[in-house]
């Protein structure tokens, strides 16, 4: 258990997808305007993202090691994520209308999304087992929502400030986003007794 | 709460987020609404690919129905709210409950039974029960008409966003 709880905190701060490995910047710039608008990007990324990663590998361990197929994975993975992206979509249409109508806006986004072939990526390379695998990718998902909400947060709160001219807009975004990467440095010194 | 919304609290004190719609058909008893103010974004380089783009198309993508109680003619312009946490319970509901389903089946399977294979098969039922959990649970918030607007009042000439006396 305590291994589960350490590859989840490890995978949501520590090597945090945005502000430690520098993925999913388009989706943390363009959607963190407003908060409503980023806890629905968070979530159906979170989703898209754990779902994607313990697929990509299943398909791994049980195709492409087996019959020696490793040159493909990059191909595959996008396709499994773009698979898994039309899945959700199906998933929230059946599951209700009124909510497809609500958040079905996110999806498309979410597949040219880096960090959702990132995270699988580099969820191979651990050597994980398959209950690891879904945890890393819920967790490096977890970090990425909880990112973009926090960012969200203070750029309404910056829309308010009197910001210089020449900074208005992407530059303080920019400004507060790598100050935001620093504060998260500090989790980089933790390790597990 | 960001000026740039209007607010307001309905009987059940659930803060609303206001909107104005205009009446595009009526159709018995019911009218089909097309959102004018899609929000306060003022642009930026994600445009094309932003869910929060204006134009005519999207409006159109936007439209919705709603019980025509209130007596709404075309043409006519109003204030319909939503409750402020409606995208949160939406998400929730939609990703939440079988995600937590597939990641406990997962865990519990790994744990008690043992192996990959046995992990991968638990995770897969978990996230089939989890759908079903979040079919149900929608089924009855949109019932109780948790995730959809509803009728607040008939716009008054000229009334825009910020400039309404229900502001907070």
């Amino acid at each position: 258990m305590q291994d589960y709880v350490l590859l989840l905190v490890g995978a949501a701060l520590v090597n945090n997808v945005v502000l430690v490995r520098f993925l999913g910047l388009c989706s943390f710039m363009g959607v963190t305007t407003k908060v409503d608008t980023a806890i629905g990007m968070g979530m159906a990324t979170t989703f898209v993202m754990t779902l994607s990663s313990t697929l990509a590998w299943a398909v791994e361990a049980f195709l492409l090691k087996p019959f020696d197929l490793v040159y493909l994975r990059t191909v595959t993975f996008i396709l499994v994520i773009a698979a898994v992206v039309q899945f959700t979509e199906m998933l929230v249409k059946r599951i209700s209308p009124t909510l497809f109508q609500t958040l079905g806006i996110y999806l498309p986004l979410i597949t040219t999304n880096c960090a959702v072939l990132g995270i699988p990526l580099l969820n191979v390379g651990e050597s994980h087992n398959f209950a690891q695998s879904m945890l890393y990718g819920f967790g490096s998902a977890f970090g990425f929502s909880m990112i973009l909400a926090i960012f969200a947060g203070l750029r309404e709160r910056i829309a308010l400030a009197d910001v210089p001219k020449t900074f208005v807009g992407p530059p303080i975004g920019f400004i507060t986003a790598s100050l935001l990467a620093l504060a998260f440095m500090g989790f980089s010194g933790i390790h597990a007794n | 709460m960001s000026p740039l919304v209007d607010v307001s609290q309905d009987i059940d004190d659930r803060v609303l987020v206001e909107g104005f719609a205009q009446v595009v058909r009526v159709d018995g008893g019911s009218v089909l609404l097309e959102p004018e103010q899609l929000s306060s974004c003022g642009g930026c380089q994600s445009a094309a690919t932003c869910g929060a783009k204006t134009g005519p198309r999207n409006t159109m993508n936007k439209r919705f129905v709603l019980a025509n109680d209130f007596g709404g003619q075309l043409g006519d312009r109003v204030v319909v709210g939503i409750a402020e946490d409606a995208l949160v319970r939406a998400s929730l509901t939609a990703y939440g409950l079988p995600l937590v389903a597939m990641i406990g089946a997962g865990l519990a399977g790994q744990n008690l039974i043992g192996g990959d294979a046995a992990a991968a098969l638990s995770a897969a039922v978990g996230l089939g029960v989890g759908m079903v959990m979040a079919r149900v649970h929608a089924q009855r918030l949109t019932a109780r008409g948790e995730l959809s607007p509803r009728f607040l009042r008939f716009a008054a000439p000229g009334e825009r966003v910020g400039e309404d006396c229900h502001s907070e």
